[in-house]
């Protein structure tokens, strides 16, 4: 294999990019030295950048048959102790589900970028919102999942970082739920000097001390060490409910049960070291504006029209992460208020866990949706006041 | 008692408990073909230096694939149904110093891992592919597979099957393979010699074991094993009357050529050469 060249990774300072390269660079500053994909529009310009960069320093990247191989491939690959990622859109992400929900049953850390793009069906290939639901609850079976939600191409870069260091981290799948938007928007990208960047890696048993003999490949801790091929661990990586050595036979519900909620607990027991949002104005607010994604740019512009022009006390706040969805958090900061806007790019997704979590505290939600393309500040705005005429 | 000698490439007790034996229904050919894999392995660690933890085996799903769950004291992989190869392929983009041996069966390789089968071969990478065939799905209940024989009755075809069956070795040929053969659980020391020269090969080696099923054929595993024999003819004797209706066995082919990560490197090697002289 070429040398790991770090030298060659985006420097710090302030670039021009496209959110897509701005990914595939915060990937390759992650650590990510495999990317296996299958062009998509609106998606592809991320691989295309990855097939350029990857090679530069020291990676490998391969264009794959399908998206189904190209989500299987990064198995392997994370396996044999690369990190790894593969992007797409809306319809090669329903074709991954099957191996996002394996990759959680093998607490396999891998990164899969979805840029959004309307359904159902072909739909179109403009920007949307429509697979925030999917993310969550389209792999079969039990089990959570991270999913992360950019707004610019900042966010792009730093969250798909992120994304990596939550994967390695948590030992699991991370899903970076871009859209169409961010996808293509081209702003400014101020890349953090070295020291400041964190990078996360995998604990591996000879971290721990752990010897090959009493290694447990699901078993240690409540997220496992994990053992790289080739280091004579002799892991055995298996999705069949499982002991916490590997073993699959001797199979009984309560062996299912520990399986199966520690793999979602190690997730949701932790949403407040891995969620994030972001809030604004909430002091004295009577209304409040939630939002996630490229709708965040035009929702908080909204609301600032909202609070000068038209003098109403609206909040703003901005989910940064989807999922595991930030419940707690958001009971902790938001007060009794009238009405909960949700702007989403789709009939109202999110709009059902923020009403579950804050139903108690506010008269009604309502939604403001838009299909295919960004609302504008003037349609939420319309509809905001529309609402509290 | 004396030990099989390949035990000691299994895992016989674990933490939580015993592994062995193996899953498999008696008269499978399926541990036939592990030990054949294991046999060539072993030959492998004491002549050609290799370590164990040099090797990896990497399956799908179905009765093949059972055979890197939990068994193997490897490292392995027990993956989708299918998607064994688009794995291995990850795996060796990662680290192609790995012996990648993927345990195939022809239901996973051919029907649902079809596309990345053909694909596999195409990109040669380096790695060796067991598939086991024995015509039909057996971890299910005996449904018909696209090995399976015109006119065989199963329990997805009642009335007898109407679809030809594949060829698999001339398809991994036909797709670039650099090394395929077919034998059967019924030649065990070629079987051996050729997954020997298969994970030596350079590239992608693609050998076909055609197997016994005796609880879904309903037929005793003995008279199968002779009929792998007696059905099977080698290669070079193929247009000969003799071989008519017959399998051939034997290597079909067995090609030097570059393989993925070669191809790869030697481009990226280009690269860095101009950039050096632009310095």
């Amino acid at each position: 294999m070429s040398p790991n060249r770090t030298d060659l990774i985006l420097p710090p300072g302030a670039h021009y990019l496209q959110g897509s390269q701005a990914c595939a660079e915060g990937a390759i500053t992650a650590g990510c030295r495999v990317y296996a994909g299958y062009p998509i529009t609106p998606a592809t310009e991320i691989m295309e950048h990855a097939a350029h960069r990857l090679p530069q320093v020291g990676g490998r990247f391969i264009q794959m048959e399908d998206e189904i191989g190209s989500a299987s491939a990064l198995l392997g690959a994370s396996w044999a102790g690369a990190k790894a990622m593969t992007a797409t859109s809306s319809p090669g992400f329903s074709l991954m589900q099957e191996v996002i929900s394996f990759a959680i049953m093998t607490e396999t850390p891998l990164v899969i970028v979805d840029v959004q793009r309307p359904g159902p069906g072909q739909g179109y290939i403009t920007t949307s919102q429509e697979d925030v639901m999917q993310a969550r609850w389209g792999h079969h079976g039990e089990g959570s999942i991270i999913a992360l939600s950019p707004a610019s191409v900042q966010d792009m870069f730093d969250f798909t970082l992120e994304a990596f260091n939550l994967s390695e981290r948590w030992r699991t799948p991370v899903l970076l739920m871009a859209e169409e938007t961010v996808a293509h928007m081209r702003e400014r990208l101020v890349v953090p000097s070295r020291d400041e960047i964190q990078i996360v890696n995998r604990t591996r048993p000879k971290d721990l001390g752990i010897a090959p003999e009493s290694y447990l490949p699901y078993g240690h801790a409540e997220v496992p060490p994990m053992a790289v091929w080739g280091e004579g661990y002799a892991v055995n990586h298996v999705s069949l409910v499982h002991h916490t050595d590997g073993n699959v036979t001797r199979y009984n519900s309560s062996v299912h049960l520990e399986n199966v909620s520690r793999i979602h607990r190690k997730i949701e027991d932790h949403v407040d070291e891995i969620a994030r949002i972001e809030t604004r104005w909430l002091e004295g607010c009577r209304h409040l504006l939630v939002c996630y994604g490229s709708v965040s740019r035009t929702g908080v512009e909204a609301v600032l029209e909202a609070r000068e022009q038209r003098n109403i006390p609206l909040a703003f706040i901005r989910l940064k992460t989807l999922w595991p969805f930030p419940e707690r958090q958001l009971r902790a900061i938001v007060p009794e208020v009238d009405t909960i806007f949700v702007p989403e790019m789709n009939l109202g997704m999110m709009k059902h866990p923020i009403t579950e979590a804050l139903r108690d505290r506010c008269r009604r939600v309502v939604s403001i949706p838009s299909l295919g393309s960004l609302h504008s500040p003037e349609l939420i705005l319309d509809r905001i006041c529309e609402e509290l005429a | 008692m004396k030990k099989h000698p390949m035990l000691k490439y299994l895992k016989e007790e674990a933490p939580a408990g015993p592994r062995l034996p193996l899953i498999m229904c008696p008269g499978c050919g399926a541990g036939q073909v592990l030990n054949y894999a294991l046999h060539a392995v072993d030959t492998l660690i004491r002549e050609d230096g290799l370590r164990k933890e040099d090797f990896v085996f990497i399956s799908g799903v179905g009765c093949s694939s059972r055979l890197a769950s939990h068994y193997l004291n490897f490292d392995s992989g027990w993956t989708l149904h299918g998607r064994a190869l688009a794995v291995a392929t990850g795996a060796l983009l990662a680290n192609p110093g790995l012996k990648v041996i993927v345990l195939t069966g022809d239901g996973d390789a051919a029907a649902i891992g079809g596309n990345h089968f053909i694909h596999a071969c195409r990109r040669n990478l380096n790695m060796t592919i067991l598939c086991i065939n024995n015509g039909l799905y057996g971890m299910t209940g005996g449904q018909v597979a696209p090995t399976t024989p015109i006119g065989r009755t199963t329990t997805t075809t009642p009335y007898g099957n109407v679809e030809e069956e594949f060829d698999l070795c001339r398809l991994a040929q036909t797709a670039g393979a650099a090394y395929v053969a077919r034998w059967s659980t019924a030649h065990p020391h070629q079987t051996i010699k050729t997954i020997i020269k298969g994970i030596r090969k350079k590239g992608t080696a693609f050998v076909e074991i055609l197997s016994q099923c005796p609880v879904h054929l309903k037929t005793a595993p003995a008279e199968m094993f002779r009929d792998l024999k007696k059905n099977t003819v080698p290669l070079k004797k193929a247009g000969k009357s003799e071989a008519k209706g017959r399998i051939p066995v034997g290597v079909f082919c067995d090609i030097d050529k570059p393989d993925w990560v070669t191809r790869y490197q030697e481009i990226i090697g280009r690269l860095e050469r101009v950039e050096s002289t632009h310095e």
